[in-house]
């Protein structure tokens, strides 16, 4: 049966520590230079809590992916469970897809001359196993899920500076952040 | 894919370019190409060796890691599942390891530098760096007739018991000089000692039973963050989580309630608190009849002294806010307290901690799950030590070490006369970077006849040696870890072999006594060769055994163990202070010069020159000099920034990323300003690290004062770190 596989990241839980970042780094041996799963920090107006929010971000996998759409020479592929792999033996490192990518997810290699990406660790979930990140984190706020049959209620598809997710319908989802009571001297 | 994961390994195999490892087939082993991924998984696992190491740094969580080896390469780590406590994650600092490893800015080769800090170092030999080494020692000796003039400065970059050979190779030429005490936390130390006997906290995995938790002063997101994990589990079955801090901390961002307090006034909150509950009875008379003593003095004298708008006044709290916290957490059992290591770096921190170990005390929360007064604990740390036991050579002639105080180390060091000190080695330990008084330091550094330093990076401490000695990793040599906050115990295998000539301390230590005894027979009493592993199982006695329930300590190979007991502190009643009982009133605080109560004692305030508090914190990314430098590190974050609150930048007319120089009468350093209100609005912060090509060190604006207390449990007082003034002023 068909999947769509996405990421759901609980920005309640996550505290910006990098860890998913350097657990992926760290799986793959990447480039130092190369990030496939980044952690940003969301503006600081954008919640009632000064520069503690942050958004982890790698692949959305989309629905629509531009990526997969402008490669000229058919680099990309959509698993059906979801899962867009990206085969570096066809990729001529023209760069359309970075171009394409509202997410600033495909990485290009300079060494190399190619582009590389996340692929969700599809060949760890095959094995029955987690993405790298998802079992780094240690505040637990990754995790995979299926939209096919994970009920969204209290998920969002959108955070403030996230890309509008009607380009490539990602399928990463987001649980909000509930902000504390805070005594500050400055207010 | 293939390729791009083939080319990713030959590159990072690059970064050992002058070994000689074996690179092996690099074939499309981490393929995931639909077709034949599986079968390269299995081959891939086949390969693979897998071993147990332990992350050694001074980090609250040290984790228990399994390493991947292939062909001898080290080509991951991962967190083992195993241990209950880190839950098979490392950190972001953790899953960096492959590039200190494989860092090309590792030190190769002893080195010897033609004048200090003048970057003009030449390769030498192991036997060259042993003989000039040696002979220094002898001549020293002679010339001074005992081995007093050389100093030893060696602390927490390593934390791994078989680290401690170096202590006692020196041990081993005779009674030397020490730099003693602790930079870290000894003001708290001492606190808890005068009010239980020691240090000694629950197992943190018991914190999802408390119902109530106040974090005070720590910031686990960033410096412990496998606690986060069991304190938001502890939220999710309904304990309420309050955060008390100058700075809106990560930690506190996940609070249900932050508490922005004035720094270092800590004690007048805890003091305003036991008021109220005094006030309104909601102490636990039966815990202190049974377990306490002096608490009719610790009442008399909140009584008489202690208001709730004093104590308002003092933190900037609102009285309400303190009488809510007051209630809830004398009414919500049970209440657990964490007292983080930034709060007692004040010279009235040791006062502070006394002050909110007492409401623990008070309210009865002491000796229960989910309840205590938590700051850190050695309770299996009881290994032998046996590397620094060692007999004196016959000819020494000193009578004991000489210490030096490790907190004020360059001013000590320049004052220390008849006999001057004249040598100095370093391992685990960057004083340059770290130390108050960066210029002090530097000038000691400069009266020296010889600095050794052993070392796996260039930093700024190695810049000022003479000679430096590569050194392992600790994925390249065994040893045994312990915490000093949770309470598993992991092996460290040696997974990889010592990369270049980098040998680790016991090793060094081993020839360096061979070559000793070549020149003068009879001058060093270390053992002159050994097995390593060895040397691990002779740490092991019948009680760590029996704490952890095993029989040999061989059984660690097969994963971390955790002690099977003492996991709740207190639970029976025997406090380990002179009377067995909880001291609010202590006399051997009275014999240290404070008083015997948790009183408070006044905090310091800005004066008319500098007038800003320049806190210097943790920051993610690093442990002290440690991880910052290194590329992963420096691609998520290459620049320090001076954090201000946006109503004192404007007071001062700076904008965000404008360059600030920080200064006050001992020195400055220059940051480019981060606008945030995440720090009150009289303080600036900036996070203490190394950066591999910044110039930058807030410690040449740190004051070796000392904290208030320290003495008694670690020999020397701390560091009232975080009672630094400045100015500040936009260039
Ligand atoms: S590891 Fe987890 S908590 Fe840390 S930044 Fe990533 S998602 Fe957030
Ligand atoms: S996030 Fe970007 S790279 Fe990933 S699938 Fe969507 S469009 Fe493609
Ligand atoms: S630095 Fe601390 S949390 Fe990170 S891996 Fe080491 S011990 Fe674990």
């Amino acid at each position: 049966m068909a999947k769509r596989l996405g990421f759901l990241v609980d920005i309640e839980r996550c505290f910006g520590c990098h860890t998913c970042e350097l657990a992926c780094k760290n799986e793959y041996q990447l480039d130092p230079d190369i990030r496939w799963r980044k952690v940003y920090q969301i503006r600081e107006d954008a919640y009632a809590m000064p520069e503690r929010i942050f958004m982890s971000l790698t692949c959305n996998h989309c629905d629509q992916p531009e990526c997969l759409r402008v490669c000229p020479v058919v680099a990309y592929t959509k698993r059906n469970d979801g899962i867009v792999l990206h085969n570096q033996d066809r990729c001529i490192g023209c760069g359309m897809c970075i171009m394409a990518c509202p997410y600033k997810v495909p990485q290009y290699n300079q060494k190399q001359k190619r582009v590389e990406k996340c692929h969700m660790c599809a060949h760890k979930q095959d094995q029955g196993q987690k993405p790298a990140c998802v079992t780094g984190c240690p505040a637990e706020a990754l995790s995979v899920i299926d939209l096919e049959t994970f009920t969204v209620l209290g998920t969002t598809e959108k955070l403030p500076g996230y890309p509008d997710p009607k380009i490539t319908k990602p399928t990463t989802r987001f649980i909000q952040p509930s902000i504390g009571v805070q005594i500050r001297r400055d207010r | 894919m293939d390729k791009k994961l083939t080319c990713s390994r030959r590159s990072f195999i690059k970064g050992t370019a002058a070994t000689t490892i074996a690179l092996g087939t690099a074939g499309s082993l981490f393929s995931i190409n639909q077709s034949s991924f599986k079968t390269a998984l299995a081959q891939e696992i086949q390969e693979n060796k897998i071993f147990q190491n332990a992350c050694p740094r001074n980090c609250y969580d040290t984790c228990s890691i399994l390493s991947t080896v292939k062909d001898g390469i080290l080509t991951k780590v991962d967190g083992n599942p195993d241990n209950t406590y880190t839950r098979g994650r490392l950190c972001v600092k953790g899953y960096s390891y492959t590039r200190s490893v494989y860092s090309p800015d590792r030190i190769k080769y002893p080195m010897k530098q033609k004048g200090r800090g003048s970057g003009n170092w030449e390769r030498i030999s192991w036997d060259e760096a042993y003989s000039e080494i040696a002979e220094t020692i002898l001549r020293i000796k002679k010339e001074y007739g005992s081995t007093l003039p050389i100093c030893l400065n060696k602390y927490s970059g390593n934390f791994s018991i078989m680290q401690y050979g170096i202590e006692g190779m020196l041990a081993s030429i005779g009674d030397h000089s020490i730099a003693t005490g602790t930079p870290c936390w000894p003001a708290g130390i001492d606190a808890q000692t005068f009010d239980f006997g020691t240090i000694y906290n629950n197992d943190p995995e018991d914190i999802v039973n408390s119902k109530y938790l106040i974090l005070w002063g720590v910031n686990p997101a960033w410096c412990a963050v496998h606690s986060m994990y069991f304190i938001q589990e502890a939220k999710r079955r309904g304990c309420k989580v309050v955060a008390i801090d100058p700075i809106l901390t990560q930690t506190a961002s996940k609070a249900d309630v932050f508490l922005q307090i004035k720094p270092s006034t800590d004690g007048a909150l805890a003091l305003g608190m036991a008021k109220y509950i005094f006030d309104n009875q909601l102490y636990d008379a039966q815990w202190l009849a049974r377990n306490a003593r002096g608490y009719e003095e610790f009442f008399g004298y909140i009584k008489n002294n202690i208001t709730l708008e004093w104590a308002a006044d003092k933190t900037g709290l609102p009285k309400e806010t303190i009488e809510t916290l007051a209630r809830e957490y004398a009414t919500t059992k049970p209440a657990n307290i964490w007292i983080g290591y930034g709060m007692q770096r004040h010279t009235n921190g040791g006062q502070n901690v006394r002050a909110i170990d007492a409401l623990a005390a008070i309210t009865g929360n002491i000796g229960k799950s989910g309840g205590g007064a938590q700051y850190a604990h050695l309770e299996t740390w009881g290994f032998n030590y046996h590397a620094m036991v060692q007999e004196k050579p016959q000819d020494n002639r000193a009578h004991g070490n000489r210490a030096i105080n490790m907190n004020n180390f360059g001013a000590e060091v320049l004052a220390a006369d008849n006999p001057p000190i004249k040598m100095l080695w370093i391992a685990c330990r960057n004083p340059v970077s770290q130390d108050p008084e960066t210029s002090v330091i530097k000038k000691a550094f400069a009266a020296m006849d010889l600095v050794v330093t052993a070392e796996l990076f260039m930093n700024p401490t190695v810049e000022m040696s003479d000679i430096v000695l590569p050194v392992t990793t600790t994925f390249e040599n065994p040893g045994v870890n312990v915490s000093y906050w949770h309470y598993w115990m992991t092996l460290n295998q040696q997974a990889v072999k010592p990369l270049y000539e980098a040998k680790n301390d016991i090793t060094i230590a081993m020839e360096l006594s061979k070559k000793l005894n070549e020149m003068q027979p009879g001058s060093c009493t270390f053992p002159t060769a050994g097995d390593l592993y060895e040397w691990a199982g002779k740490e092991f006695n019948a009680n760590i055994y029996s704490q952890f329930g095993i029989n040999d300590w061989k059984e660690l190979e097969k994963g971390p163990v955790k002690a099977k007991r003492g996991l709740i502190a207190w639970q029976d009643g025997r406090f380990r202070t002179p009377s067995g009982k909880y001291e609010l009133w202590s006399e051997e605080a009275q014999k240290f010069g404070h008083h015997p109560l948790p009183v408070y004692v006044e905090e310091v305030k800005p004066s008319g020159k500098y007038p800003i508090r320049c806190l210097t914190p943790h920051w993610k990314l690093n442990i002290h000099s440690q991880f910052q430098n290194l590329d992963w590190m420096d691609n998520i974050d290459n620049t320090p920034r001076l954090e201000i609150h946006p109503k004192l930048a404007a007071q001062y007319g700076i904008a965000h990323n404008d360059n600030v120089k920080v200064y006050n009468e001992i020195g400055y350093f220059i940051l480019p300003a981060r606008i945030t209100e995440t720090v009150p609005v009289e303080t600036v912060a900036a996070y203490t690290a190394w950066y591999k090509n910044r110039n930058y060190n807030v410690n040449y604006t740190v004051k070796a004062i000392p904290a208030d207390m320290g003495k008694k449990a670690t020999g020397m007082p701390g560091i009232a770190f975080h009672d630094n003034f400045v100015n500040i002023e936009k260039i």
